[in-house]
């Protein structure tokens, strides 16, 4: 009991009483002015910050599913271009390939038609030149006839003509 | 360092008229860790009229003659309440207007060790529940215990929880917190059953009631003896270190005992710090045990 009353190990009552009021009156005050609304604000902080984290992931999956809506949307759109891509191309080549048919079917009958034509303007030629042939021929011979036949030359001669007439014809 | 040069002039001038050395070792140590009357500066003629009358109202507890006068430990303790205040109302007023947390380093400062003391000491022991009443007693025992700590650092100030009887006070408030607590919470049966863990058979049951109703006594004794022996331990080494100066009579030792003295006192701050989260942290373990039935 000694070693309290003195020394390093004194324990003072008024002290101790003094300990006791002042820690009792720093609390309340504290308590009131200070701890409550500190403590309040600081509850009122982390619940902000968690909800809005949560609306941070909310809209990032938000944000996740439009884009994957987007990708869609986009790969959609490149399918039917290539389709409407490859559409033309065919089109096209079926017109090319129709027009080329067409064209030759036109050529071919354009050659025939000159063909034709071209037969029967030679055909046409022949028959004219045949008859001036036979006209100069039957005038020359009537000039040479003329000058010197005998009678029984002519006769001979008009009778070879006729024969030949005959079988040019 | 002031403190040091202070404390080297003071134990010169003591030295001199005190006889053998040890006396006077154990002078110096008993003048700078224990509780006395101011004597001698402005603050003491301040004092005085205040002093002689409540210094004249003594009373004798358990044997133990006192008064109540306002002594250096009370000043100490009066000063780390008035740092509380003004540190932690407009901490508090500023935080609450600024919605997305202060920029002001100060005030963040002082909201990470309330969210220290929240996380670390009120939120395991006590929950989400109880938390709206743990947090203001926890948070103002921190901040006082670890205001009287770091007082005693500053030269010419003293250490108020370096005093058996201030940290009685203390750690009597947390004995209180925990039968009260238990009472209200568990019932006024909870003397008998609270305190003693769940599952003992019958026969075993009051020796260990006994045992744990000395326990409920022994935590917050040693609460009080662990904050009392590690404030005045330092201290103590402290100026031993630089009493050795004078017991060899050399200035050469001064530079080993100074360094020494130095460390020592490096230690202290952090012992400071940690003294106060022990002592906190252990009464809100031990409140929060009344809290519920084990």
């Amino acid at each position: 009991m000694d070693a309290i009353r003195e020394g390093l190990l004194k324990v003072d009552p008024g002290l101790y009483l003094w300990t006791l009021v002042t820690f009792i009156v720093l609390v309340l005050i504290l308590w009131k002015a200070a701890w409550k609304p500190l403590v309040e604000a600081l509850d009122l902080r982390a619940e902000k910050v968690r909800n809005d984290i949560e609306t941070a992931e909310k809209n990032r999956i938000e944000a996740e599913k439009i884009f994957e809506d987007h990708k869609a949307m986009m790969n959609n759109a490149k399918n039917e271009a290539a389709k409407l891509i490859a559409d033309g191309k065919a089109d096209a080549e079926r017109l090319r390939s129709g027009l080329l048919e067409k064209a030759n079917e036109e050529a071919q009958k354009i050659m025939e038609h000159a063909k034709r034509e071209i037969t029967l303007s030679k055909d046409k030629a022949l028959g004219e030149l045949k008859n001036e042939i036979a006209l100069l021929s039957t005038e020359i011979a009537s000039k040479i006839i003329v000058k010197n036949l005998k009678p029984e030359d002519q006769k001979a001669i008009v009778e070879e003509a006729l024969t030949k007439i005959r079988t040019v014809q | 360092m002031l403190k040091l040069i202070s404390l080297v002039n003071m134990v010169v001038g003591a030295g001199g008229g005190h006889g053998g050395k040890e006396e006077s070792v154990s002078d110096v140590v008993m003048h700078h860790l224990t509780d006395h009357v101011v004597e001698g500066n402005f603050i003491a003629k301040i004092l005085e009229p205040v002093n002689t009358v409540l210094g004249g109202i003594t009373f004798e507890v358990l044997g133990l003659k006192s008064n109540l006068a306002i002594t250096k430990l009370v000043l100490m303790m009066w000063l780390a309440a008035f740092i509380c205040i003004i540190i932690f109302i407009p901490v508090a007023r500023k935080i609450k207007n600024a919605k997305y947390g202060s920029s002001s380093k100060w005030v963040n400062m002082w909201e990470v060790l309330v969210g220290f003391v929240h996380d670390e000491i009120v939120e395991p022991n006590f929950g989400h529940h109880y938390k709206k009443i743990a947090m203001p007693w926890f948070c103002t025992t921190f901040f006082f215990v670890l205001f009287c700590n770091l007082l005693g650092m500053i030269p010419y100030m003293s250490t108020a929880t370096g005093n058996l009887a201030v940290t009685g006070a203390l750690a009597s408030t947390t004995l209180l917190g925990m039968i009260v607590i238990g009472t209200i919470k568990q019932g006024p049966q909870w003397i008998f059953t609270g305190i003693v863990p769940g599952g003992v058979p019958l026969p075993l049951f009051p020796l260990l009631w006994v045992i744990e109703l000395m326990g409920l006594l022994i935590k917050p004794f040693a609460l009080t003896v662990r904050l009392y022996a590690n404030m005045t331990a330092g201290h103590i080494v402290i100026i031993i270190f630089i009493f050795l100066v004078m017991m060899f009579k050399s200035a050469l030792v001064g530079i080993g005992s100074v360094a020494g003295a130095l460390m020592i006192n490096m230690l202290e701050l952090l012992v400071a710090f940690i003294q106060a989260y022990i002592f906190t942290a252990l009464s809100a373990m031990f409140i929060g045990a009344s809290l519920h039935a084990h």
